[in-house]
């Protein structure tokens, strides 16, 4: 494994690496993209939230991103409880169909029945 | 035949479907007012009253995504139990 360490042998390896990234980047799925946006994304927050650059921003900004991933998944959950409560209220129940085809599945069970099938 | 009702939902199930989505707005209304607004609003205002200390802004959704996770796994667990058959004995 520490064979990449060695200076005669690293340029290989980072060639090799790089013709690698090339083949992903060229052949880049729908998953590697949102891998690589969220991985950004969590980057960008990881930076600002622990501070690793001394940016020193206003406290105020500071207190505003790190509770952002949490934040996210509560927004995200409240927008998918609303629209399943939504599709359940405006859902389109035929209840009269429903009757009808009830009536027409015990007739059909009914009339197999005479003619021998076992239920 | 011609329809006599429209297609629509019984009133249970507007009632629930409604009730969901004001309890998600209001839900989306504070925690949005206590992540987002909170920290620009002066520290001795009186809104701050009305909400807990910010770290709990992380706790409790973990906790309550912990009691989800929990529920969802007794529910699984309780139904794989209940079909559960005896192997079958040559």
């Amino acid at each position: 494994m520490w064979i990449i360490l060695d200076p005669k042998c690293r340029g290989f390896f980072n060639y090799n690496f790089a013709l690698y990234l090339c083949t992903v980047f060229s052949t880049m799925t729908k998953l590697l993209e949102w891998l690589l946006g969220a991985s950004l994304i969590g980057m960008a927050w990881g930076l600002v939230t622990f501070d690793l650059l001394d940016l020193q921003l206003p406290p105020q900004y500071r207190e505003l991103a790190w509770p952002m991933p949490v934040y996210l998944l509560v927004v995200f959950g409240c927008y998918s409880l609303a629209t399943v409560g939504y599709r359940v209220a405006t859902f389109n129940d035929c209840e009269d169909a429903a009757k009808e085809l009830q009536a027409q599945i015990k007739e059909a069970k009914e009339d197999l029945k005479k003619k021998g099938l076992k239920m | 035949r011609p329809f006599i009702n429209t297609p629509q939902a019984t009133g249970a199930d507007q009632a629930v479907g409604f009730g969901l989505v004001g309890f998600s707005l209001l839900l989306f209304t504070y925690y949005t007012i206590w992540v987002i607004v909170l920290p620009f609003v002066d520290s001795d205002h009186v809104i701050h009253s009305y909400f807990l200390p910010r770290e709990y802004s992380v706790i409790l959704p973990g906790v309550a995504a912990l009691i989800l996770l929990l529920c969802v796994g007794t529910f699984i667990g309780v139904i794989t139990w209940k079909n559960r058959k005896p192997k079958k004995v040559d």
